[in-house]
């Protein structure tokens, strides 16, 4: 087991710098999940990690150790590949063992750590027959089994459930949860996907276009993000945000005007500093965090599109109608079973219940 | 549905038939030919005739020897070269990739009198650049067309060096499909290079590695160019005559057609047989 410490790593494809100067805090025993939109440099951060890409600049440590001129094969990390990389002519045993076999480990030895790679995943019965025999979710347990043989002190994970069904999918995500409660192994799990990263993680690593936009518990980043990146990112379906002014200032408070709902005003108490009067900013506000009308700070009419029943909730995709510039908004409703489309939808908004954006997309808090 | 078919046997008919007339029928004919009796006018049926000879012929067999000496030892010596090849055309090291894959594939392109023509240029006895080599590192000059071994050598070198580079291309192909994250796999795995190659890429390249010498057995069973060319009709004294040689021989130049088509059909048999023992070694277990 091991702490691993990312000290401003930098890393460059010649001229384009892909990844710009992380740091990052893993401890012990910590599941962290890096999540971002494809191509924001995730996988390039884990694969610096495995030692499979060079470090541009910067330092990586794994269990202390700075690791930057250690082979992969050495740092004590094992990797789960989005393809799975199974050895397609070896059976699933001979999967597991291979790495063991080729590099002499003790034979009595290597059957223990297959052994027990199997009953941790359930696999006993699979270990004669060949990976094209197997279905995505099996492939997917090999590839996991494969590194637990290795006893890593760490697990990297670079998008591993990506290529199953939603269902298994959710019946990976647990199994995986299971596993790093039963080895107690720092794990580092890449992914797209905003859902796995909210439900597996200790902490979340937000990344965007190769910077870290944030670092915090899942809860942290949906209640409190630093931008309005994270605020869009976290969180199903996404945050509504909704085009705005500063009009005025009043006691500690921003006096916001909604440009797309009719003059429609938000008292929006702030702790920083207030924003200049007639700045433009952008108001944020979570699909479940709309009220019935006269409930909230502020009321604004909108006229349904279309209505998604979900049964326990409903999503309602809504339109500012023509005051203004139109504005789509998703509003999550319980009781709107009878909502179609054209109707008018009066729904309220509270000023503790939304987030304030600047124009460049910096919190105001 | 049967009306689909009708419209789509009707686009295939001018290929059928042009297909039937100059493949299907000389192939049908020849082999009825060859229980035929055909050095005399009229032909006559004599089942035993081309057949009975065939098994008692020293020319035959020498024409057979020949092929499978070329076959046992160019065959494995130009696929080992090719995969070689192949993987330094991989090497993701290599610069001016584009420039190799075109030079490897290059002989193939090359006309076959011209090619030959260079051979015989290169091994000549008294100006031939080879000898000249030799000659500089101290070793006696080899007369290459008057000695049977020799002669052999230069036949297995030039198909090796017509052919090699488009095994190559084709077992470059194979290697492209297998995926980079395996290697990286077994790399985190701590397993060497070298370990790489003979554990992960040999095996996963095996079916390609079948084609090409399937395709390579086909093709060395017909030989023909190389010894007709550079070794000037099997020479010397028969010695690097080949079964394809020994038709040409008995068919257009003896015109026992009927000869000719038994050894032909022998041929074809030959390969077939050879192949299916390739592919059945070296079958995937089940």
């Amino acid at each position: 087991m091991a702490a691993v410490t990312l000290k401003n790593v930098i890393k460059r494809f010649g001229v384009f710098e892909i990844v710009h100067g992380a740091n990052i805090d893993i401890d012990d025993g910590e599941f962290v999940v890096f999540v971002g939109p494809s191509g924001c440099g995730k996988s390039t951060l884990l694969r610096m990690i495995a030692g499979l890409e060079d470090i541009s600049d910067g330092e990586i440590a794994i269990g202390g150790k700075v690791v930057n001129d250690i082979e992969a094969a050495d740092r004590g990390i094992a990797m789960v590949f989005q393809s799975y990389a199974l050895y397609p002519h070896m059976t699933v045993e001979q999967n597991l063992s291979f790495g063991l076999r080729m590099t002499g480990n003790p034979k009595a030895d290597t059957e223990r750590r297959v052994k027990r790679a199997s009953e941790i995943l359930r696999i006993a019965e699979l270990m004669k027959r060949r990976p094209r025999q197997l279905s995505g979710g099996q492939r997917q347990r090999v590839a996991i089994g494969r590194a637990i043989v290795r006893e890593p002190q760490v697990f990297l994970f670079d998008e591993p459930l990506s290529n199953l069904d939603a269902e298994l999918r959710v019946q990976m995500r647990v199994e995986i949860s299971r596993l790093h409660k039963e080895l107690g192994v720092t794990m580092v799990y890449v992914t797209h996907d905003q859902t796995e990263a909210m439900t597996l993680a200790d902490r979340i690593v937000v990344l965007n276009a190769g910077n870290i936009e944030q670092i915090g518990a899942p809860l942290d980043l949906y209640d409190d993000p630093a931008n309005r990146f994270v605020a869009g990112f976290v969180g199903s379906p996404k945050m509504n945000f909704l085009a705005a002014k500063i009009v005025g200032a009043d006691n500690g408070a921003a006096v916001v005007e909604l440009v797309n709902h009719r003059g429609a005003r938000l008292r929006k108490p702030l702790s920083d500093a207030l924003p200049a009067i007639g700045g433009d900013v952008v108001l944020g506000v979570r699909p479940e965090h709309f009220f019935d009308a006269g409930q909230g700070d502020c009321d604004l009419t909108l006229k349904a599109d279309v209505a998604e029943h979900l049964g326990s909730v409903s999503y309602v995709y809504a339109n500012s109608g023509t005051g203004g510039g139109r504005e789509e908004l998703i509003i999550e409703r319980e009781a709107s079973r009878h909502r179609a489309n054209g109707d008018d939808l009066v729904v309220s908004i509270k000023a503790d219940r939304s987030l304030l954006f600047d124009a460049t997309g910096a919190r105001i808090r | 549905m049967r009306y689909q078919n009708a419209t789509a046997y009707r686009f295939l008919a001018p290929y059928l038939l042009i297909f039937s007339i100059f493949w299907l029928w000389p192939i049908i004919d020849s082999f009825l030919i060859s229980f035929q009796a055909t050095r005399t006018v009229p032909w006559r049926f004599a089942p035993t005739f081309n057949w009975g000879r065939l098994i008692g012929d020293p020319a035959f067999f020498n024409a057979l020897k020949n092929t499978l000496l070329i076959l046992v030892i160019q065959v494995p010596v130009m696929i080992s070269l090719a995969i070689v090849m192949a993987v330094l055309l991989n090497s993701p090291l290599l610069k001016a990739r584009g420039l190799f894959r075109f030079a490897f594939f290059a002989p193939v392109v090359v006309g076959e009198v011209a090619y030959s023509a260079v051979f015989r240029l290169m091994f000549n006895l008294d100006y031939g650049i080879i000898n000249k080599l030799l000659n500089s590192i101290g070793l006696p000059s080899v007369d290459w067309f008057t000695n049977v071994t020799p002669a052999m050598a230069v036949i297995m070198m030039a198909v090796t060096w017509r052919w090699a580079g488009y095994n190559a291309i084709i077992l470059l192909a194979g290697l492209q499909s297998i995926p980079e994250d395996v290697y990286e796999a077994a790399t985190l795995d701590r397993v060497s290079k070298v370990k790489q190659f003979f554990y992960i890429t040999l095996p996963l390249l095996k079916p390609i590695i079948v084609f090409c010498a399937v395709l390579s057995i086909i093709g060395t069973m017909q030989l023909f160019t190389e010894p007709f060319l550079i070794t000037e009709r099997g020479g010397p004294g028969g010695g690097t005559e080949t079964l394809g040689l020994l038709l040409y021989r008995q068919g257009f130049r003896s015109l026992n057609f009927g000869y000719a088509s038994a050894i032909a059909y022998t041929m074809a048999g030959l390969a077939i047989a050879i192949s299916l023992v390739q592919i059945w070694l070296t079958r995937e277990p089940k």
